[in-house]
């Protein structure tokens, strides 16, 4: 257990679109910094460290970009560290920003960071070069491809269809028509998905995120600050990582630790996060989630992994509307990372829409009675995993 | 704190290990800090890392590199800044109760980046970039702003220069280099006036890593002795423009280093043993000097410091790692008699823009 409890009181988000030309990108960190600020009812000097989240500089151009925003966000002076794990930074970053308050040494932390993945022309060339150089380069992989394997190996052992992953795109572009800073919304089809042009198989473009820019930011604080600012604040009450291999053979096969296609990181981490946070049954416990979904076949085995429900049966709940919003658990209703995706601080965006949904904050978008929620981010070769449980009473 | 050292070890440094792959360096020097601490990797609750990708030279380095520090199946964050930034994440991992058994790693392998120009990168584009600023140029601003408002002249940098080159071939875990002569260093072409190519320590490759536990892990493992106890660290970041003030004042330095101290108990360095300072030049290190103006009780850098071995992004967790052995009576030819209390320095970021410092005292 945590020497300190941590809680969020501030949240602050930018709208996510493919470019924003007229903001530099540490005006858009400072954009996300002030919002939460307001939001939780500070000032720059109210906040005593500062965590930045940031991961591959190359698709923005500038490296170290943290410290070019230091000015904008109002850390200098004061402790500031950059946390990266790839596309599961925003979790890590968080967990980072916990570990500061929780250890007693700060009352509030703000966590904040940025992307522009567009200033890159082409993401997946950059997101070619995370691979060796030596044995994987040069074989086209990319994010794109590397799950699209994962997906048809999970489509194998589970006998899932494209037209169930292009359900799950059909809901989160209906839940974002709640969500004022999504990137992609609308009412879209089953057959709009799957007659989307044909990108790697299985998948569609419909079933691919899009290239965002945009910030987030988080305040956390200590009890006693909390008790003061926040009448409504978000416990965080458990965290959980799990870093696997980078190699996706050494993940695959009956003597593997954990199992590509289901995405098996999961279990290990959301143990680790219930255990925090006395999650024992978590269908009945959690009603919200917030998952880390940059295409449409990450879903499943995610759920399945963390307890809710059996190996293979998420297909079918998707189809039976149990993951709608206000079904058995809402899945996503801010749309996720589907339709929007700042990779930087795309963790941290699934930690804020969780946040705002206890805080009872989602406006048009918000569940009812939400007492727990779940936020995940995942990273690298879907091999840096983590997950966060928010809740409205502390454990 | 309640943050302990229970084991250590350092790659020997090269300005280009070619015998290795960087998976193969992280590997060796996170399993020599494991073996040196008693510890099985299945002991451990969690993994911190720090690490940069542009000097490692691949986006997300730590795909390939977090299996060799010991990740596999752990819960494991990375951050950025430097390798005694990742000092302070694992220490706040282990002071939030949460974790109570970690293993930290750092390592740079620059000998396959070109340094210079992934320093120049961490200029923004609008004004920076295009004057060609990299770490040389930036050091040499720094060199001309602490010559004026300290009075530094270039013999007070020579001398400390050669000082620090005579204590570094001291240091067996050091590259053990020629000692300049005072002549050589004056002669030396200038990079970036009024700094000269000797007055800078080389850049080399290496790595360490530290096994870090918590006081109650040590309450429930009675037969483990640690190295030393982490009794004080700061940290802190400052400006990114590059002016007069943030160059000269040394604020960032001087405050980080105040925090620190009193986060242990301490009035000033008179209550050091020794301090181990990330002088990434002779100016750095006779400002710094300046600033803290320790007694002759406290040692400056016995390990030679950068002019030892200066793995650039992980010099400070080396700095840390060569305090931890000097509170533990293990740092060999440059043991500082009755050590009992170190501080070591570390710079980071554009243009030295931030500092950490942490303080040990042996157990």
């Amino acid at each position: 257990m945590p020497k300190h409890r941590v809680a969020v009181i501030g949240v602050g988000e930018t709208v996510f679109k493919t470019k924003i030309d007229d903001k530099t990108y540490v005006e858009l960190a400072q954009d996300a910094a002030k919002a939460a600020l307001d939001d939780a009812g500070l000032t720059p000097t109210d906040i005593d460290a500062i965590v930045f989240s940031m991961a591959p500089t190359q698709f923005m151009g500038v490296n170290d970009v943290d410290k070019w925003a230091v000015d904008s966000i109002w850390a200098s002076g004061k402790p500031f560290m950059r946390v990266h794990t790839g596309g599961a930074t925003g979790g890590s970053a968080l967990h980072a920003g916990y570990a500061h308050v929780a250890s007693g040494m700060y009352r509030t932390v703000l966590v904040v960071g940025a992307d522009r993945v567009t200033e890159t022309r082409d993401a997946q060339h950059i997101l070619n070069l995370i691979w060796d150089p030596f044995y994987e380069q040069d074989f086209a992989l990319n994010t794109v491809t590397m799950t699209a394997l994962s997906t048809q190996r999970y489509m194998h052992k589970y006998g899932t269809t494209e037209e169930q992953y292009a359900r799950v795109v059909v809901r989160s572009r209906k839940n974002a028509l709640k969500n004022p800073y999504a990137h992609l919304k609308g009412n879209i089809t089953v057959e709009d998905v799957m007659n989307s042009p044909r990108m790697s198989w299985p998948y569609k473009l419909f079933d691919i995120c899009p290239r965002s820019a945009g910030a987030a930011a988080l305040v956390l604080a200590n009890q006693e600050v909390t008790k003061e600012r926040c009448s409504r604040p978000a416990f965080i009450n458990g965290i959980g990582g799990t870093t696997s291999t980078v190699f996706m053979g050494d993940r695959v096969g009956p003597r593997t630790d954990a199992e590509l296609s289901d995405e098996a990181e999961f279990v290990s981490a959301g143990k680790e996060a219930y255990a925090d946070a006395a999650i024992t049954n978590p269908i009945k416990q959690i009603q919200v989630v917030e998952l880390y979904d940059p295409f449409s076949s990450v879903q499943f085995p995610q759920l399945e992994s963390l307890g809710f429900c059996k190996r293979g049966e998420a297909q079918n709940l998707s189809d039976e509307g149990a993951f709608d919003m206000g079904g058995l658990l809402t899945v996503n209703p801010s749309g996720g990372t589907l339709c929007s995706n700042p990779i930087g601080v795309t963790g941290l965006v699934r930690v804020a829409d969780a946040a705002l949904q206890v805080m009872g904050k989602a406006g048009e978008g918000q569940v009812a009675g939400v007492q727990n929620a779940l936020a995940t981010a995942i990273g690298g070769s879907v091999q840096f995993v983590n997950c966060t449980i928010l809740g409205a009473d502390h454990v | 704190m309640d943050t302990y050292i229970l084991g250590l070890a350092m790659h020997p440094p090269s300005p280009w290990i070619v015998d290795k792959r960087l998976e193969e360096m992280v590997f060796d020097t996170a399993k020599a800090a494991l073996d040196s601490a008693g510890i099985a990797r299945k002991e451990l609750d969690h993994i911190t890392i720090a690490a940069c990708d542009e000097l490692d030279g691949r986006s997300i380095s730590s795909m390939l590199l977090s299996a060799p520090a010991g990740a596999y199946l752990k819960d494991e964050i990375k951050t950025t800044d430097s390798g005694l930034i990742g000092l302070c994440l694992e220490a706040l991992r282990i002071e939030s109760g949460r974790f109570h058994l970690g293993l930290l790693s750092s390592w740079n392998k620059s000998s396959k980046a070109p340094f210079e120009d992934v320093m120049r990168m961490r200029c923004e584009p609008f004004y920076t970039r295009d004057i060609g600023l990299n770490a040389s140029i930036a050091d040499g601003l720094f060199a001309r702003a602490v010559k004026g408002a300290y009075g530094i002249c270039e013999s007070d940098v020579n001398v400390a220069v050669q000082a620090s080159y005579e204590q570094a071939s001291k240091n067996e875990r050091g590259m053990r280099s020629a000692v300049p002569s005072l002549a050589e260093i004056e002669a030396s072409p200038y990079v970036s006036v009024p700094l000269r190519k000797i007055q800078q320590a080389p850049v080399t490759d290496g790595g360490v890593s530290m096994v870090v536990c918590s006081g109650k892990w040590l309450s429930d493992h009675p037969d483990r002795r640690p190295l030393a106890r982490l009794s004080g660290l700061a940290w802190r970041i400052d400006d990114y423009q590059l002016g007069e003030e943030r160059l000269s004042k040394l604020h960032g330095f001087a405050e980080t280093f105040r925090k620190a101290i009193a986060m242990s108990g301490l009035q000033d360095c008179s209550q050091l043993d020794l301090i181990e300072l990330d002088g990434q030049t002779g100016f750095h290190e006779v400002a710094y000097r300046r600033v803290l103006n320790p007694p002759p009780t406290c040692q400056v850098s016995p390990s030679g410091g950068p002019f030892a071995q200066n793995p650039y992004f992980c010099t400070g967790l080396v700095h840390a790692a060569e305090a931890v052995l000097q509170v533990s009576g293990r740092a060999g030819a440059v043991q500082v008699k009755g050590a009992k209390r170190a501080a070591a320095h570390g710079c980071h970021g554009f243009a030295q823009q931030g500092n950490a410092i942490a303080v040990f005292e042996g157990v």
